[in-house]
């Protein structure tokens, strides 16, 4: 018959030590999650040069597997092409990241931004304005 | 035929194949770039190599080398391989790679054969190409950067639309694909060489960035302008037809198009497209319900009783010609129905009716390859039908076919190879076919035609045509009228091809007799490759006149019916789809009708010239928009189905005629395929087994002799003579809503030659006041050496250059030209 205290001091014990332990929860939003770097939150499109990267080659859009990109080309003073419309909905998005491995020119990447909520469906559809990288 | 042996597998294949067409056969897929099946073998790019048994030590061509018996292929050898990686390598060292911004990206033969030969890395480097990319004219964009030098552009261009626009141009590593004194481009813009091009170095600039190929659904249907009836592939993404798609395995034709077809295709999405009923209230066009609208036009269309009358375009589906037809006969009561303007369809309904007991000619546009002397009337022929001028340059230039061409004014056709062109003074048509046909009956040619009906009637209506008495009159040496008689006899296989159409009112139905003598009196009908093919200016003209929609017993043509509104006998005026404003002869005539009219209905895509002046506009679908069949020149049924669904609030005219049938208690089919067993010059076919390529229906011919009536126009001394035809970047007014080939031929312009120019000291573009009685219109003068002396010509498709202010249908219009 073992001693009916012994696990009951064993839980005390981890409760003690926890006691002196840097603390696991957050008091989100006053503080504020490190994220990994290789966390895949909100897309961002970089920027070179003062204009987008990304030169509108429907890569993303075609390998997405949630259809949420869309992108329309344009054709520039220059006769170049670039993304005249491009925007994410982020209600679909799965965050799988394939947009940033299709792009041919490393114009996309994901965030560390995580905080999307919002009121309104609209305001979940990203635009090129909202995604371009800040500088 | 030659035996081989392809990668251990056994062919035997005709005497003249090459090793690619035997692998073919055999199953074997070999990689080509430059190479074609519409081209002659070329054996620039050496993608294609293979080893061969009884040639070792090199690696042989498969496209180029033809067969022998007992070869022994092989065409994956680790050799083989090593080297077509070195092609590609060799490809991709200069070439720019830029293909997430090249339109041909997945679509392109350089990426998929880097794909498939896995050449992921270049063992060589190089500098890239620094070519200047040329953005000179609105349909295609030229860089060289990312050409590959196979030559497609170049061949396809000279060996089939024969415009040599595109050349080779300086040596080695500097050589490029170059223009007239490496100027911009100009040319007929047909975009063959765009649809050869295996890589993204020509491209179609009206759908530059629009989408990447992969994004588009490929829908098969047919071109919506002329008579030729080409098939194509309209490329459709989110619900738009955003350009069209090569295939060279569709129609007769092997996906070429012409400009119209290729780059008009812009009119179906327009943003010009109707978007509602529009009925006039207070003076006003306001946007009104499907069914406002509707009952207002049954309420006047029955109201007006034997008093209403219709107008149709040939445009329609023989469907809703077929309800049209019903609804205006038997639910108005009104036998005043016409199309073309009464007179398009006269070589049909008037000449070969009576010529041949049956309003289609008997011969098709597959004939013209198997012929052995084309005799064209009108080298129009071109600009009209180019798809079928393809098939005529292909024969001449292939084939070996000779060509004779009657016309008044010289023309592209006659610079082919060993073509004969007799150059006839304006609206001498008739009377120098009279001419050929009396050299047949005097020269004892034509003896196998003495029993035939009209036989004593015609030997003695041409008396007066030998040519030497009316050599003067047509302005052709009566020698070379005999000529051309005599080959055209001696031909085994000899085919008469003329062109017809609105802009040709020039005695058609006579001149339709008149080349019907000719090929009765020579015996050309019934054979292969031989007889008689009549262009028909729109995609269903044909159809137009199979369905009979022209006057029923006791109607008005399109001429009298407006006559009958100008002096107010017709009441109502249904309009679907022409635009007589600006299509039909004499301006001043037609408007004053419109004007006249109590109440005008229009039908149609756009709010055109004539739409302007309706009551009631019911905006309708355009060809990709509805499903229906369409009978090419040849009689070829040719069936579509919608690609796309109707824009905006348009209505297929299937339906809307029905609606407006049953609105006046009638009964009508419910879908197309129930409207075409009603058809009964179609009974022979069945609607489910239509396509896109579509069946022919014999003309089952009953030959008889017509004189031809020959009327004399002489042109006023001092006065020039003006001729009103198409030009190639157009057909109808439709083409003036369809970007493309408005942006090549944006306006009206006057041809005239450069003796005339000379004297008037007028050079090109220089804007000149042309002038009748009637009136005066303002033109760009082209300076052109296809025109002869005296003579003027001019297009009549254009709004903003309303030709037909002065011309009122006349072979020949005197008129005076000043600066
Ligand atoms: S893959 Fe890159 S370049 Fe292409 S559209 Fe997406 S972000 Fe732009
Ligand atoms: S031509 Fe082909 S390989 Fe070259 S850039 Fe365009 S898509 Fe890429
Ligand atoms: S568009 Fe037609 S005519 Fe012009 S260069 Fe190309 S193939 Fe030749
Ligand atoms: S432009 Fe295109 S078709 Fe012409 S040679 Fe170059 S790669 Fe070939
Ligand atoms: S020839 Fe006629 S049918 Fe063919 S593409 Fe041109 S316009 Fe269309
Ligand atoms: S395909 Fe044979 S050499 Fe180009």
């Amino acid at each position: 018959m073992p001693n009916p205290f012994t696990p009951i001091m064993q839980g005390m014990k981890i409760t003690l030590g926890h006691l002196f332990k840097k603390p696991i929860t957050l008091q989100y939003p006053e503080e504020r999650p490190k994220v990994a770097e290789r966390f895949r939150g909100l897309h961002g499109l970089k920027v070179s040069h003062n204009r987008a990267k990304c030169v509108a080659c429907y890569l993303c859009p075609t390998v997405c597997p949630a259809k949420c990109i869309t992108v329309e080309a344009g054709e520039d003073a220059n006769h170049d092409k670039f993304a005249a419309v491009y925007e994410i909905d982020m209600l679909r998005c799965i965050f799988c990241g394939y947009c940033v491995e299709a792009c041919p020119v490393d114009a996309l990447k994901m965030t560390g931004e995580f905080e999307l909520a919002n009121y309104r469906r609209e305001d979940f559809v990203f635009t090129k304005e909202r995604l371009l990288e800040k500088k | 035929m030659v035996t081989l042996t392809i990668d251990d597998k056994q062919v035997t294949v005709e005497k003249n194949a090459t090793i690619f067409d035997a692998a073919k056969v055999a199953g074997v897929n070999i990689p080509i770039l430059c190479h074609d099946k519409k081209l002659k073998p070329f054996g620039a790019c050496r993608m294609c190599l293979v080893e061969v048994e009884q040639m070792k030590g090199r690696l042989i061509p498969a496209c180029t080398t033809p067969v022998t018996e007992g070869m022994i292929v092989r065409s994956t050898t680790e050799s083989v391989e090593k080297a077509r990686k070195l092609v590609l390598e060799l490809l991709m060292l200069n070439h720019p790679l830029d293909c997430p911004v090249c339109d041909k990206g997945g679509d392109c033969e350089l990426q998929n054969l880097a794909y498939d030969h896995k050449v992921n890395v270049n063992r060589l480097s190089d500098e890239k190409f620094h070519h200047e990319i040329d953005y000179n004219n609105p349909l295609i964009e030229r860089d060289q950067n990312r050409c590959v030098l196979c030559g497609k552009c170049v061949r396809i261009c000279d060996e089939i639309v024969s415009r040599g626009a595109l050349t080779f141009m300086n040596r080695g590593i500097e050589t490029k694909i170059g223009t007239e004194f490496d100027g911009p481009l100009n040319c007929e813009f047909c975009g063959s060489c765009i649809s050869v091009c295996p890589v993204g170095a020509l491209l179609a600039r009206p759908f530059k960035f629009k989408a990447r190929f992969w994004a588009l659904q490929k829908k098969s249907s047919v071109c919506g302008y002329c008579g030729t009836g080409c098939s194509l592939t309209l490329g459709v993404k989110d619900n738009k037809v955003l350009t069209t798609v090569y295939d060279e395995n569709q129609g007769f034709h092997n996906g070429q198009l012409c400009v119209r077809g290729r780059f008009g295709y812009q009119f179906i999405n327009s943003d010009k497209r109707l978007k509602s009923p529009l009925i006039r209230k207070n003076g006003e066009l306001v946007e009104a319900g499907w069914d406002e609208a509707l009952e207002l036009v049954a309420a006047r269309l029955k109201s007006a009783g034997t008093a209403a009358a219709a107008l149709a375009t040939p445009r329609m589906t023989n469907e809703e010609l077929l309800l049209l037809k019903q609804l205006m006969i038997k639910e108005v009561g009104s036998p005043n129905i016409d199309h073309s303007a009464g007179y398009g369809h006269a070589a049909l309904t008037a000449g070969l009716a009576k010529s041949f007991g049956v309003a289609a000619a008997p011969s098709t546009i597959l004939d013209i390859q198997k012929s052995d002397l084309l005799l064209v009337v009108k080298s129009d022929a071109y600009e009209t039908h180019p798809v079928v001028g393809f098939e005529i340059n292909m024969a001449v230039k292939n084939k070996g076919v000779k060509l004779h061409i009657l016309s008044d004014k010289r023309g592209k056709l006659g610079k082919l190879p060993g073509a004969t062109v007799l150059v006839h003074a304006p609206g001498t048509e008739v009377t120098l076919l009279n001419a050929m046909a009396k050299v047949l009956i005097d020269e004892n040619l034509a003896s196998g035609a003495v029993a035939i009906t009209g036989y004593t009637e015609l030997c003695a209506g041409l008396a007066g045509f030998a040519p030497e008495q009316v050599a003067d009159q047509c302005g052709v040496n009566a020698e070379a009228i005999r000529q051309m008689a005599r080959d055209y006899a001696a031909a085994d296989k000899a085919l008469i091809v003329f062109p017809t159409g609105l802009a040709y009112p020039v005695q058609d139905a006579q001149v339709a007799h008149a080349v019907a003598n000719l090929a009765i009196l020579a015996g050309k009908l019934g054979k292969e490759g031989s007889g008689l093919l009549v262009l028909q200016e729109k995609n269903n003209s044909q159809g137009a006149v199979d369905v009979g929609f022209v006057p029923a017993t006791g109607g008005l043509d399109a001429r009298a019916i407006l006559d009958g509104c100008v002096s107010g006998s017709i009441k109502t005026l249904l309009i679907a789809g022409e635009n007589p404003l600006v299509s039909y002869p004499n301006q001043t005539n037609v408007r004053e009708a419109l004007q006249n009219v109590e109440f005008l209905v229009v039908a149609d895509l756009f709010l055109t010239e004539t739409a302007k002046q309706a009551d009631v506009v019911l905006p309708v679908c355009s060809y990709a928009e509805k499903e229906g069949t369409f009978t090419a020149t040849d009689r070829r049924v040719q069936k579509v189905q919608p690609v796309i669904s109707p824009v905006a609030q348009s209505r297929p005219e299937f339906k809307m005629y029905g609606d407006l049938i049953r609105i006046l208690g009638g009964q009508a089919p419910a879908t197309p395929a129930d409207a075409f067993v009603e058809i009964p010059a179609y009974a022979v076919l069945s609607y489910a087994s239509l396509s896109t390529e579509g069946a022919f229906v014999p003309a089952s011919v009953s030959s008889q002799l017509v004189l031809p009536k020959c009327s004399v126009s002489v042109v006023e001394t001092g006065k020039l003579a003006l001729l009103v035809g198409a030009a190639l970047y157009h057909c109808g007014t439709l083409s003036q809503f369809g970007e493309g080939p408005l942006s090549v031929c944006p306006e009206g312009y006057l041809e005239i030659s450069r003796s005339d120019a000379a004297r008037m000291k007028i050079v090109d573009n220089d804007e000149v006041a042309v002038s009748t009685a009637s009136g005066t219109v303002r033109l760009k003068a082209r300076v052109s050496p296809r025109m002869s002396e005296g003579i003027v010509f001019s297009p009549y498709h254009f709004a903003g250059n309303p030709i037909n202010q002065i011309w009122s249908g006349a072979a020949v219009t005197s008129v005076t030209i000043s600066k």
